[in-house]
């Protein structure tokens, strides 16, 4: 895919897909929005669509920050509490590691 | 584990070094450059992964320009495309050599064997083990010619709906059950605590935006990673099921039959390529790992020499220099036409089948898991890209579809029974008295 060779139509219709896409607990698709359109939403001359690209592209940044802040939390929160948690830690676990307390 | 038969097809129409071929006219189909993902053994028959069966013919873009030129090109697409070609080929092999170096789980012998090939192996007897290596690789190598058959033939009958569920199938397979697989053996090597929540929300991501990014629309430096990836897991899951003995002999095998369905008139593969070509269609996405960018329709009836030298001018730099060289060649009447028709078909590149990434994989993972020293590895690794230079060399003068594994299968083959049984033991004893050349 070369974002060059697409009318702007085409581009912004893409960048609201992957933004609504997102929604499905996709942080990573939003991050991919980010980084694929960035140029296009804020290093290109001005056009049409360009503002609603912006703002989906912010939008995306916010949920992507939103879902990293989440994320970092509730790994450290496992990380650090999973051995007091007794069996319900044990539960949640996919791999438990051997060798500690 | 039961293989899935699916992934054999697959493996048949990946292993297929493909040129685009450029219409004379200036009215180009969009190319996708989409491979598949390789289908995981498991469940069913290998939905169509990575193709490893057939290797691709190898295809180019052919410049509709005079011969002079025609000739030029050819040799600035060799230098540039071999490059192109060689990333992708080595982060695969170094995907899996690292995993088969760290996680001992992809060495260790299973007693599970994929159906596809049923025969035991006995260390014990060496005649009987040489004979069911060889019934082995008969067995696979009937399932996979049996798949490329089904394959083209529902190709040619235009059942696209059957294939491209096929396909999706074998991906959402390969994306989510093996990657689950995979994460799994390293967390327990390096052990790490996963909770499940997380895992969840990993694989998911993963399997999804893979998903769209090689069925769908996404960045194409997303779709190669995935590509290759997926090129990875496979070709890992390979050198786990399959027997040690029969794993060499199906690698010869397969680059025997890889020559014969791409190159006899009526091979499968070739068949499957001139059909693609005729109704002017990219060949399955997620069969094909493309080294350039898709060029879209439309770009076509552009003809004003401004909008061509914008196009150019936001090309990515490489191209945008090969351009500038092209320009000094051309006459000056044709040169912004020319650089537009070579602008679009540099797009399209050069484009290798998945299986020929898978079968690389294999013989250098096999080469790393069994030969246990890094001679060896290193000495197949490149023999391989060798292989891989010659093969473009030779696209660049027949332009037409040419298999891609044979030469680097055999010279990767020789160079790791040479290496292991003729400079392994030499370096040891130079070592160990102390010889130093």
């Amino acid at each position: 895919m070369n974002l060059e060779r697409m009318p702007n139509e085409e581009k912004l219709s893409l960048c609201r897909r992957y933004y609504l896409g997102g929604f499905a607990f996709l942080p990573f698709l939003w991050l991919v929005n980010v980084l694929w359109f960035f140029k296009e939403a804020f290093l290109k001359p001005a056009y049409t669509e360009q503002q609603q690209i912006k703002s989906y592209i912010k939008k995306s940044a916010m949920g992507l920050i939103v879902w990293v802040a989440v994320l970092t939390t509730w790994i450290t929160i496992f990380q650090h509490f999973r051995a007091r948690w007794g069996e319900v830690g044990d539960y949640l676990s996919f791999t438990i590691p051997l060798g500690t307390s | 584990m039961n293989t899935s038969d699916s992934e054999e097809d697959s493996y048949n129409e990946r292993s297929a070094l493909v040129q685009c071929e450029s219409p004379t006219i200036p009215s180009y189909n969009q190319d996708h450059d989409v491979s598949l993902p390789q289908q995981t053994d498991t469940k069913r028959r290998r939905p169509v992964s990575s193709g490893l069966d057939e290797p691709g013919p190898v295809e180019r873009e052919r410049a509709s320009t005079p011969d002079g030129e025609e000739e030029e090109l050819t040799l600035k697409y060799g230098a540039k495309h071999v490059i192109m070609l060689f990333i992708p080929v080595t982060l695969c092999m170094v995907v899996v050599v690292a995993t088969i170096k760290s996680v001992s789980f992809y060495t260790e012998k299973s007693s599970q064997r994929l159906i596809y090939t049923p025969f035991e192996e006995d260390p014990n007897s060496v005649g009987q083990r040489l004979l069911n290596s060889f019934l082995n690789t008969i067995v696979m190598i009937s399932v996979i010619v049996f798949m490329t058959i089904i394959l083209v033939v529902l190709y040619k009958y235009r059942c696209y709906k059957v294939i491209h569920g096929w396909l999706i199938l074998s991906s959402l397979m390969l994306l989510f059950w093996f990657s689950f697989m995979y994460l799994g053996e390293v967390f327990k090597t390096y052990n790490v605590a996963m909770d499940y929540p997380t895992l969840v929300m990993i694989i998911w991501n993963f399997g999804v935006v893979g998903m769209i990014c090689i069925h769908w629309k996404g960045p194409l430096r997303l779709q190669q990673a995935y590509l290759i990836v997926i090129s990875a897991l496979m070709a890992l899951i390979f050198i786990k099921y399959l027997p040690e003995w029969s794993a060499w002999v199906i690698l010869g095998a397969i680059s025997i039959y890889d020559l014969i369905a791409v190159l006899c008139p009526k091979g499968p593969l070739r068949m499957l390529v001139e059909t693609a070509q005729e109704r002017n269609e990219p060949i399955f996405p997620a069969l094909i790992y493309s080294s350039a960018m898709v060029w879209m329709v439309g770009m076509a009836d552009s003809s004003n020499p401004g909008s061509a030298d914008g196009r150019l001018r936001n090309e990515g730099g490489a191209r945008a220099q090969e351009e500038e060289e092209s320009e000094d060649d051309v006459a000056h009447g044709g040169r912004r036409r020319y650089s537009a028709e070579e602008d679009l078909e540099e797009d399209r590149g050069v484009k290798l089948g998945l299986g020929d990434f898978i079968f690389y994989s294999v013989l250098v993972g096999k080469a790393a898991a069994t030969g246990g020293d890094w001679n060896t590895t290193l000495a197949c690794f490149v023999a391989i890209l060798i292989g891989l230079c010659l093969t473009l060399l030779l696209l660049a003068i027949f332009k037409k579809a040419l298999p891609a594994l044979p030469i680097s299968i055999t010279f990767g083959l020789v160079f790791y029974f040479s290496t292991d049984n003729l400079v392994r033991p030499f370096m040891d004893s130079l070592a160990s008295h102390q010889y130093y050349i």
